[in-house]
């Protein structure tokens, strides 16, 4: 504390102009400079949001609901692994099955 | 002498530290009851007290300093070097899993077909939802710089707006990543490829849940006036798990999603 005083010192002798002799200098992690929240209010309503807006609308644009063409079921040995059950349900499914897209390792469960 | 003559903060006893210690002896026996022997009441137990345990222990630090004043500058510095040292401890808990990610991803085996993502995977797009939540992050890491701005310049009406924005994308990231598991046409059972997508993302989901429950009782906090502009730690801790969080995500979206299809 007692450098960053002395620096802000010999900076206001240089600069000839009104540092204060006990001001530190200001950085926005610190100490909140006044604006610095204007600053991040203008970010978040017109950066951050409407970029979350566009990618919102980049997603539904990209999604096509209601798909029926899904992968036809090839019983690979390394996928639906079960070494052990599950301990819920019948121990048979994940905790997110979804069934029209997870089968289980005998197959998909509508076919 | 009838009171203390130096700045740091002799703690009254307290039971919490042991009941947490029993509880996280049920947590974990109970996990095993519950794999092995078909029994879900020591973990439900478990979790019961280890939710009980939280509450009334980081109540009690929020009596000891709000309430009591014992949170001079030197015991604040002493929870920053605390705060700190637990988020690099879990900046090494994630290390294991891109450890075990990279592990697999750069050396695919045969079984796998030698190239990743593994025969019959179909990963992800990238560019679709997983961009959403990576730019939800992104937004809640202004959103909450803004928050700290605000506390900072004693403003109160906009610290809870940010605050209330930030609070609001943690849960849509949350929402997003649910649906995302839901319609995944893979599993966690689908090999090393499901393994190291679910735990490595389903941690950082819990801890997303974890940091959005933190900064929720720093909502309730601000309302109930507990922060001064000059004197805020709890909220600024909070701040630091959500930057943290928003960096392990970061990761993940760049090795697991983008890479790793």
């Amino acid at each position: 504390m007692a450098a960053a005083a002395a620096v802000g010192t010999r900076v206001s002798r240089l600069l000839g102009r009104s540092l204060p002799q006990q001001g530190r200098p200001m950085s926005s992690g610190a100490h909140g400079e006044e604006g610095s929240a204007r600053m991040w209010k203008a970010l978040t309503y017109f950066v951050a949001l409407p970029g979350v807006a566009v990618s919102m609308l980049n997603v539904f644009l990209k999604s096509h609901h209601g798909e029926h063409e899904r992968p036809e079921f090839i019983a690979y040995p390394h996928l639906r692994i079960r070494s052990k059950p599950f301990p819920w349900g019948d121990g048979n499914h994940t905790l997110f099955h979804n069934p029209r897209v997870n089968p289980l390792p005998t197959g998909y469960e509508d076919e | 002498m009838t009171h203390q003559t130096h700045a740091y903060h002799m703690v009254n006893p307290s039971p919490w530290p042991l009941t947490g210690a029993l509880s996280a002896l049920l947590m974990t026996s109970g996990l095993t009851m519950w794999f092995h022997f078909n029994s879900n009441i020591l973990l439900t137990l478990g979790l019961m007290t280890n939710s009980l345990t939280m509450y009334q222990w980081w109540r009690d630090v929020v009596r000891e300093s709000t309430f009591q004043g014992h949170h001079t500058i030197i015991v604040q510095t002493g929870l920053r070097y605390g705060m700190i040292l637990f988020i690099m401890s879990e900046v090494f808990f994630f290390a294991g899993f891109f450890w075990a990610f990279y592990h697999s991803s750069l050396a695919p085996t045969p079984s796998l077909g030698g190239y990743w993502p593994p025969a019959g995977i179909n990963p992800l797009n990238p560019m679709e939802v997983p961009l959403l939540n990576t730019l939800v992050l992104l937004a809640s890491g202004v959103s909450i710089t803004w928050t700290h701005h605000s506390l900072m310049e004693g403003n109160r009406k906009h610290s809870l707006q940010a605050l209330l924005i930030t609070i609001f994308l943690g849960i849509y990231f949350t929402l997003l990543q649910a649906s995302e598991y839901l319609e995944a046409p893979f599993t966690i059972s689908d090999s090393i490829y499901g393994s190291t997508f679910f735990v490595a993302t389903g941690f950082h989901g819990l801890h997303v849940m974890i940091g959005t429950t933190f900064l929720t009782i720093c909502l309730l906090r601000q309302l109930k006036f507990h922060f001064t502009s000059k004197h805020h730690f709890g909220f600024e801790a909070a701040a630091w798990y959500w930057h943290f969080v928003d960096v392990v995500w970061l990761f993940l979206y760049i090795s697991i999603y983008w890479w790793g299809s």
